[in-house]
């Protein structure tokens, strides 16, 4: 493990044009699929959470599947759809960022769902006996709801940025880990695994969960800010 | 309550770091006598013991071929159904192998390795298919070109080394991606790939009679062997398999069933697992399938990993091992080091 | 007013079965039973929190303002809880200052105590103006001191805003300090109703008797 660290501090200060491209990627991939499956993800969870229509059974049972789709099943389903002979081939997505971000949307997004889903399920009714019960209106009452959920999306963030960043069986299938391209951490971790390079691979790991911590550790603090 | 769950992880993962930290600042300062840990300038303690023991035996070559993908090819999506209008870059493929089979690209692709490892990696085969056709320089609809080729050929660092040159001068952009050469066939089966560049003479023979490559202009086969260079049968310096005086690798690999010394097998259906196969004494029936190695697991090892894992794995039992020279070469410059 | 009829069923077995009652402008009517007799339900369906069978009004043109029996503090400033019901600081100020929670107004209302959020709850619903007032349990989380302040708000709003309220507890001592009028439920049903003085001191009904005996009272 020692040398690992001293092989980590070196790859950051030596600024390795790749290893800043892996880096850079990574961001770009994880930030963005976790915003987007973020915004996607929390009206669904409030809808699901709070609403009363036919089919939410349904629908919860379906996410509470998606959630535990396995990251490769995901990516195998995508390169298939966006295969040079598959029927989204036009679009010419495969081994593209944008797709990895895609794949990782339909991964994320049922975890932010099924966090929000289970916070509002649990708050919703309490919040709305009191809402009715002072004679507010649904559209105040859904402002008052929206205003409860902002510490749980801090949550529901935090989980989806985590699973986005530490996911490879869906980019390294979408993005085919192609170099100064679709390579994040993970997949150069695995292809250093591969070649026996296991110092560099534990220390790339060492850079993503240092990475993994600041991003935590600045949430926290806005996360701690804005729950007044 | 969340909050205060997710400091605890933030600290667990602090904690973690500087437990790590610690361990990389501590033997430094504390522990006087070198234990075998210690860096490897401090004495010959971890001079890679695995060496070759088997090389350039006729039956061990390995030969390298492109191969375009034919736009015609007889496609067909997840369900067997035919598609007709898939997308195959065939003015970048050809540019590419024009460039690779040219004067310039061949000449560098055989100086490749002398520097690095005193040692050339890849040979020139005779009779060679030779190109000088005009590249022509990339359009908008032709820039990216999609190459689909083996670890070990990307491992050995030969298309870093010769892509940016190729890139520069005609601003095409080649996007490599690399996996074992039954996967990296498939991929190109399913129209993702405008050539490929692979080890395997089996599977690209099927793969031409499949349809699926064509004979570019200038050309006279779809199969663009030019470029060889051996296997190595490596295994622990002592050789208790005694395959060193071993007549041929047929012989030493023998020796090695029948002395039921430890064998790593890359076992992932990649081109050095295909060759490796071929290797056994036919009496044995090794096969790529689980069940035909079941009653030789005592000293056959079926690893499905990478070729550099496998190199660990071979040093670390002692074991013997098939692999390709370039990879052994980049091992062995690395003093076999891991964590 | 005049509350209609009407039943409620859960899963088939009715739980709640009700005639016609008055509930008198400017006054207070406890609505009193032992636990389970369905007196929150019976607030809930005034309320219009629960439908009644068949989706039955029992109330028209007339708005309410209830309290549930749990008090939930949305995630802002208990002086901003407050002021969601009407943005009058003054009133707000004037309310807190009764129920001594005047100097917990700048902090969070998801930090205050059970008893604490009862009395900001009880600020936020006096906020209001309504025709028929329910409170549900308003005191049971409060200590001493902070019930009687609370019945003193509640006597004073009711007689100042002349709406009717309707006073869900449990407790006798408070029916009799604050009612004028009183329901007896049990079992979903109507035992007995009237005055309060009548009701509460002079029952005719033996299960009111037994009630309030099983009170200690």
């Amino acid at each position: 493990m020692g040398s690992s660290v001293q092989k980590a501090i070196e790859l950051i200060f030596s600024a390795d044009p790749e290893l800043l491209n892996i880096l850079s990627t990574t961001a770009r991939v994880s930030l963005t699929s976790s915003i987007l499956a973020l915004l996607l993800g929390v009206p669904l969870g409030i809808l699901y959470g709070a609403g009363r229509f036919p089919g939410r059974k349904t629908l919860l049972i379906l996410n509470r599947t998606l959630m535990g789709m396995p990251p490769v099943v995901c990516g195998l389903l995508f390169y298939m759809l966006f295969s040079g002979v598959g029927p989204f081939r036009h679009l010419k997505l495969l081994f593209t960022v944008k797709l990895m971000i895609l794949a990782q949307v339909v991964l994320i997004t049922p975890i932010v769902v099924g966090t929000m889903e289970t916070f509002v399920a649990d708050t919703a009714p309490e919040l709305r006996e009191t809402a009715k019960g002072l004679g507010f209106g649904r559209g105040k009452r859904f402002r008052l709801l929206v205003n409860e959920c902002v510490y749980p999306i801090f949550s529901a963030y935090l989980l989806a940025f985590a699973r986005a960043i530490a996911e490879v069986g869906a980019v390294a299938m979408v993005g085919g880990a192609i170099a100064w391209k679709t390579n994040v951490m993970t997949t150069a971790i695995m292809m250093y695994t591969n070649r026996g390079s296991f110092t560099l691979g534990i220390a790339l790991g060492l850079i993503l969960l240092t990475l993994s911590l600041i991003v935590n550790v600045a949430l926290s603090l806005m996360q701690g800010r804005l729950s007044r | 309550m969340k909050k205060s769950i997710t400091l605890l992880l933030a600290l667990v993962m602090i904690f973690s770091l500087a437990a790590c930290g610690q361990q990389a600042a501590a033997p430094a300062p504390a522990e006087e006598p070198a234990p075998a840990e210690e860096p490897v300038s401090e004495g010959d303690a971890l001079i890679v013991d695995t060496c070759i023991l088997k090389e350039a035996d006729d039956a061990m070559i390995n030969n390298y071929s492109l191969l375009a993908v034919n736009p015609e090819a007889p496609f067909t999506d997840a369900d067997g159904k035919a598609v007709a209008d898939v997308a195959i870059n065939t003015v970048g493929a050809a540019a590419l192998i024009n460039w690779l089979l040219s004067e310039e690209g061949q000449s560098l692709a055989a100086g490749y390795g002398f520097d690095d490892y005193g040692e050339y990696l890849f040979y020139l085969k005779d009779g060679r298919p030779v190109s000088s056709a005009e590249i022509p320089a990339a359009t908008e609809e032709t820039k990216l070109i999609r190459l689909s080729t083996t670890t070990s050929v990307n491992d050995s660092g030969l298309l870093g080394y010769l892509l940016p040159k190729f890139e520069e001068t005609y601003g095409y952009e080649v996007d490599v991606y690399s996996a074992g050469t039954g996967k990296s066939i498939a991929n190109a089966k399913m129209g993702n790939a405008d050539l490929i560049l692979v080890h395997s003479k089996k599977q690209e023979e099927a793969f031409i009679a499949d349809g699926f490559s064509y004979t570019i202009e200038g050309m006279e086969s779809e199969r663009l062997n030019w470029m060889y260079n051996y296997f190595v049968l490596c295994g622990p310096s002592a050789d208790p398999a005694g395959v060193k005086d071993a007549a041929d690798v047929k012989a030493a690999f023998r020796a090695i069933a029948d002395g039921k010394y430890a064998f790593i097998s890359r076992g992932d259906g990649s081109g050095t697992h295909t060759k490796e196969l071929s290797l056994w004494p036919e009496e044995l029936g090794i096969t790529a399938e689980a069940e035909s190695f079941e009653d030789y697991t005592d000293w056959y090892v079926s690893a499905n990993a990478g070729m550099g894992a496998c190199l660990v794995m071979a040093e670390e039992m002692g074991a013997y091992i098939l692999t390709d020279k370039a990879t052994f070469l980049t091992f062995v410059a690395n003093d076999g080091k891991i964590a | 007013m005049k509350t209609t009829a009407f039943t409620k069923t859960y899963n088939k077995r009715a739980v709640l079965s009700l005639p016609e009652m008055e509930l008198p402008d400017g006054q207070i009517t406890a609505v009193v039973g032992p636990n389970g007799s369905g007196k929150s339900t019976f607030a809930k369906i005034l309320a219009g929190i629960e439908p009644a069978d068949g989706k039955k009004k029992i109330l028209s043109g007339v708005s309410v303002g209830y309290l549930p029996q749990k008090s939930f503090a949305f995630r802002m400033s208990t002086e901003k809880n407050i002021l969601q019901n009407g943005n009058d600081p003054a009133r707000a100020a004037e309310l807190m200052r009764a129920l001594g929670i005047e100097p917990l107004a700048k902090q969070r209302a998801k930090k205050l105590s059970g008893g604490e959020t009862a009395r900001m709850a009880l600020c936020r619903i006096l906020m209001g103006r309504y025709d028929l007032l329910i409170l549900d349990e308003p005191t049971a989380a409060m200590d001493m001191e902070s019930t009687l302040a609370a019945e003193e708000l509640i006597r004073e709003t009711c007689s100042e805003q002349g709406c009717a309220t309707l006073l869900i507890t449990h407790s006798i001592q408070q029916a009799r300090r604050l009612a004028e009028r009183a329901i007896v439920l049990h079992r979903g049903e109507l035992v007995e109703t009237g005055t309060a003085e009548q009701v509460l001191n002079e029952p005719r009904q033996e299960l009111t008797k037994r009630f309030l005996e099983y009170y200690g009272v």
